[in-house]
């Protein structure tokens, strides 16, 4: 008997809650897809930070031996220059 | 549905349905556990499992101890992490959420018909119930068994978040890196539980199986090592995504491989395919876990080839001498022991069914792979860190190798003319441990050297900041020193233990490396379900007493099954030289007047036990959370997205 309760109460609050969103007074508006730009956005951003890591990554390496000074140079710009590209473009999508 | 449409009311609702899941398998473990407690014998898992003599702490951990009762375990497990998944995501994530519902819920879906329908914890005894129960096996009789099966299980189990949101993120066409910053502390804390449990299995297999050793190449030790060792190379390959684009593929494969490689684990443990010392339980699961496998596989497969265009390198590696290349070759070289281990495994059930014959692989293959593939990567430990991404100079390398790589070998040379050369394969390991560990000390003392340069202040301070500032990078070579304490423990203990077997009579003594071991009586104790009879050794040295060893003989009363004696082996460690002696009573004369004892002499074993504690710490410092890198991850999204909050 015990057990036939329990079953039935917990099958009622699933059913419940599963179906709370439907029978909610609350309305939500459907959720938007991402656009092409949101996307492209997104990538943007992601390359900008990655080459803010490495630009970090590189500073630790060069301070505690493990690039020298002429690599350090080399590997700075190219890093600066792919998170200035980064940006750019996302100026131009703003 | 939701995916499709993009409905929010059927998102909330999905997410609902994995809550109310959640909560009416708790509801089941709940009213299991309360079976368990009140001995009724009417459900067959409790008379299976349990006797009115069972301490409390067994009687629940009966749970586990069944086929039927794990079968529960993993779902708890997995429809708690998928709450917590939900929760976690309830405002972001929105594009790949609904995917990941859905997977989680195929996975939900199928263990709740497997605990339901196929093995039901709640099957009924036939008949009028018993007035006692069949009794728990001895082996399962232990404080280890209290935690080991959970936390194994828990590693296990979450390996199928990642796999949820890698599946999603292919099926969403998301394949940016995005998913990765979701999954990264879910595999950390999947692979630290696997990692944690295969330790306490051991420690569990060394004080309470008795043969003197913890790890034996079981096919089921193994089933939990193999998602373990996917996983860690996809925590190494993940960096190399995340800061370079590439591997996307290969990070894609590995997770659905440590998700496949935890469900083949499940299979091991649960069918009974193969013999284990883990074989307490057999049953008709095998079928449907291996089907379910197969699904899961192809699934994974066909996403991944589907979405082949989306997941292109955006970087070449430049170099072979670069820190991604030695990610590369760390995860070849994990995957390559991985797979040796999976051919040893599945050897057996192959050769039963193409030649009707059950040949099996014994320890040697195993230990070969292990020196074949095991110290090379123990080198790239040593090396990966100390190299710069992209490229490396020859100048640069010869800086910051070389006296990691003098110190390396003289400490090498050192120990051979110690004796050590006797093994050469545990030489060569203690020799990388020593490269390994000065390399792991030399990052510490420069990182802190120039994280004082810039911001000044105490050397401890320093080093707090530099740790809390790069939890990953620091808490990742804790991680590699517990690797190294492991790997010395394994190879001391494995290559230079000394064991002598001998009959003792009554002040009768016998040698082992120095230590006189004299038979001093036997002693009976009575506990609620068993009476042990114990040798009492005393163990000197120089005439000094170094300890007594009490190794036993214990004989369960309350199995119906008939008494069953088990081995209660007795350790002495000495930590000062870090030698365990080891005691195993194996029979005792009909009067009494004399037992057959062996004694082993383990180096180091104690630094397997230690390396799990490190092994944690690492793994914490690595998953604690950083309040910096979630508000830039935030940032990155909301600005990005303005519709996503």
């Amino acid at each position: 008997m015990i057990a036939a309760i329990v079953v039935a109460l917990v099958v009622a609050g699933a059913v419940l809650l599963v179906a709370w969103p439907f029978v909610s007074p609350a309305r939500e508006l459907p959720e938007e897809a991402l656009s092409a730009t949101d996307r492209r956005r997104l990538e943007l951003f992601e390359q900008r930070d990655a080459a803010y890591a490495g630009l970090r990554d590189l500073e630790q390496d060069h301070r505690t031996g493990k690039v020298g000074d002429d690599d350090y140079e080399q590997e700075r710009k190219r890093l600066r220059a792919e998170a200035a590209a980064a940006l750019r473009e996302l100026d131009r999508l703003q | 549905m939701a995916g499709r449409t993009r409905d929010r009311r059927l998102m909330r609702s999905a997410g609902n349905a994995v809550y109310a899941a959640f909560g009416a398998t708790l509801v089941a473990v709940l009213m299991l556990l309360i079976a368990l407690e009140r001995h009724d014998f009417s459900i067959m898992v409790v008379y299976q499992h349990t006797t009115r003599q069972l301490p409390l702490q067994y009687q629940l951990t009966a749970m586990w101890a069944s086929q039927e009762g794990s079968l529960l375990l993993w779902l708890t497990v997995l429809t708690g992490a998928s709450s917590l998944v939900v929760y976690q995501n309830r405002h972001r994530n929105r594009e790949l959420m609904p995917w990941v519902t859905a997977v989680l819920g195929g996975i939900m879906i199928f263990f709740s018909v497997m605990a339901a329908f196929v093995s039901s914890p709640f099957a009924s005894y036939p008949g009028t119930p018993p007035s006692n129960g069949a009794g728990l096996d001895p082996a399962l009789q232990n404080p280890y068994m209290v935690v080991h099966p959970p936390i194994l299980y828990m590693g296990y189990v979450t390996l199928s978040v990642p796999f949820a949101f890698a599946m999603a993120a292919l099926i969403a066409g998301r394949t940016d890196a995005r998913w990765l910053a979701s999954v990264r502390r879910w595999t950390l804390f999947a692979w630290m539980c696997l990692g944690v449990g295969m330790l306490i299995g051991a420690h569990w297999a060394y004080v309470e199986i008795g043969w003197g050793g913890y790890w034996a190449w079981d096919p089921v030790e193994n089933a939990a090592l193999l998602p373990w060792l996917a996983s860690t190379a996809f925590l190494h390959s993940v960096m190399v995504q995340e800061k370079k684009g590439m591997l996307k593929v290969w990070n894609a494969v590995l997770v659905s491989t440590a998700f496949a490689l935890s469900l083949f684990g499940t299979f091991l443990t649960r069918s009974g395919v193969v013999n284990s010392v883990h074989s307490f339980t057999q049953s008709n699961v095998g079928p449907f876990l291996l089907g379910f496998l197969a699904v899961a596989v192809a699934f994974a497969v066909t996403l991944i080839i589907w979405r082949l265009p989306l997941l292109r390198s955006e970087h070449r590696m430049e170099s072979v001498i670069s820190r991604e290349a030695t990610f590369l070759f760390n995860n070849l070289l994990l995957l390559a022991l991985a797979f040796a281990i999976l051919w040893g495994v599945v050897f057996p059930i192959l050769s039963q069914a193409v030649e009707g014959i059950r040949s099996t692989v014994s320890v040697p293959y195993y230990n070969f792979f292990l020196v074949a593939f095991g110290l090379p990567l123990l080198a790239l430990t040593g090396i990966g860190p100390l190299i710069a991404w992209r490229r490396a100079s020859p100048g640069s390398l010869w800086r910051t190798f070389r006296w990691p790589m003098i110190s390396a070998l003289a400490g090498g040379g050192v120990l051979a003319l110690l004796g050590a050369g006797t093994n050469p394969a545990a030489l060569a390991a203690f020799t990388l441990c020593i490269f390994v560990a000065i390399t792991i000390g030399l990052e510490f003392a420069r990182g802190t050297s120039a994280r004082r340069a810039i911001a000044g202040g105490s050397w401890p301070r320093a080093l707090f900041d530099l740790v809390g500032r790069n939890r990953r990078r620091y808490g990742g070579y804790v991680v590699h020193l517990a690797v190294v304490l492991l790997v010395v423990g394994i190879a001391a203990s494995g290559g230079y233990t000394s064991v002598v077997e001998q009959t003792l009579h009554r002040g009768d003594s016998l040698s082992i490396d120095g230590n006189k071991v004299t038979y001093a009586g036997l002693i009976q104790t009575k506990q609620q379900n068993s009476t042990t009879v114990s040798a009492r050794l005393v163990v000197t040295k120089n005439g000094q007493q170094q300890g007594v060893l009490e190794p036993g003989r214990r004989v369960y009363t309350d199995v119906q099954a008939g008494q069953q004696v088990t081995n209660e082996v007795d350790i002495h460690t000495n930590y000062l030289d870090g030698t365990d002696i080891y005691g195993i009573l194996e029979g005792i004369s009909p009067n009494g007047s004399s037992v057959a004892v062996k004694v082993l002499v383990n180096p180091l074993v104690s630094l397997i036990w230690l390396a799990g504690v490190v092994f944690v710490i690492g793994a914490a410092i690595t998953l604690w959370p950083d309040p910096r890198e979630a508000r830039q991850l935030a940032r990155r999204y909301a600005t990005a997205l303005a519709r996503e909050a």
